[in-house]
């Protein structure tokens, strides 16, 4: 039987940066159902998901819609701004 | 003015007077005037330093020719819609496919509205007290309201 070793190494790559969060602000224009719309259209959130964003953005003034690497960070703030709505990005944390 | 949903999931729009003519281009009139650029105030909320020069570079010209994309396109539906009546009926179709140029439309003209007259919260508690051009103005963002809660309901689906 031959003597052998089997050595696994685990490797992660975590990064250092910190996410960014794409935030969704109230205005007096934008319909409640359309902002739920526009949130289920974008991030694919179900109904309940979006509803939930949607009155968070309607009574506490703005909502975290998501958070993650800036490419997509800036992509979605992008697409929310294509559909009119006043979107801005910051650094979590 | 007819609004009334399609079975292919859209809308039809049938104007019947000279006022109703006169609104559905003032769609466009409203979200062009008062000097506002929705753009420039949509991408200058990008303003961290490490992204705000790109966006401003970028993407607000994006989003300018969009937005104005969608409002030649409407303006070019109702005025062929105008010029061609099919046997005394002058339909506009707002089809499943054009519902959010439509929205995206009515929503820049809302914003305008917004912006020059703040009408806030709650416009009609000081109904007595507008003026006739502030009141026509509140009247014609109702109509838009009206229209985009009917394209919310009946053409813009997932």
């Amino acid at each position: 039987m031959p003597d052998t070793t089997t050595i696994t190494e685990t490797e992660t790559n975590v990064s250092t940066q910190a996410p960014w969060n794409v935030v969704v602000h109230d205005d007096p224009v934008n319909l409640m159902a359309y902002v739920t719309y526009v949130l289920m259209k974008i991030f694919g959130y179900n109904e309940k998901a979006a509803t939930a964003m949607m009155l968070q953005v309607h009574r506490q003034g703005l909502s975290i819609v998501w958070s993650g690497e800036l490419e997509k960070a800036e992509f979605y703030a992008q697409q929310l701004q294509f559909h009119q709505l006043k979107t801005t990005l910051e650094k979590a944390g | 003015m007819n609004i009334a949903p399609t079975i292919e999931g859209g809308l039809r729009i049938d104007p019947e007077t000279a006022e109703d003519w006169q609104i559905l281009r003032a769609i466009a009139v409203d979200a062009n005037s008062h000097g506002i650029d929705l753009a420039n105030r949509l991408g200058g909320l990008i303003t961290d330093e490490t992204i705000a020069e790109d966006w401003q570079d970028i993407v607000v010209p994006d989003l300018r020719e969009m937005f104005m994309d969608d409002l030649n396109h409407i303006q070019a539906a109702i005025e062929t819609a105008s010029a061609f009546p099919k046997d005394g009926e002058t339909p506009i179709w707002i089809t499943r496919e054009d519902a959010f140029t439509w929205y995206s439309s009515l929503n820049q003209a809302r914003l305008a509205l917004e912006e020059k007259y703040n009408f806030g919260q709650d416009p009609e508690s000081d109904a007595g007290n507008l003026t006739p051009l502030r009141h026509e103005a509140l009247l014609r963002s109702h109509f838009y309201c009206a229209l985009q809660s009917f394209i919310l309901k009946h053409a813009l689906t997932l």
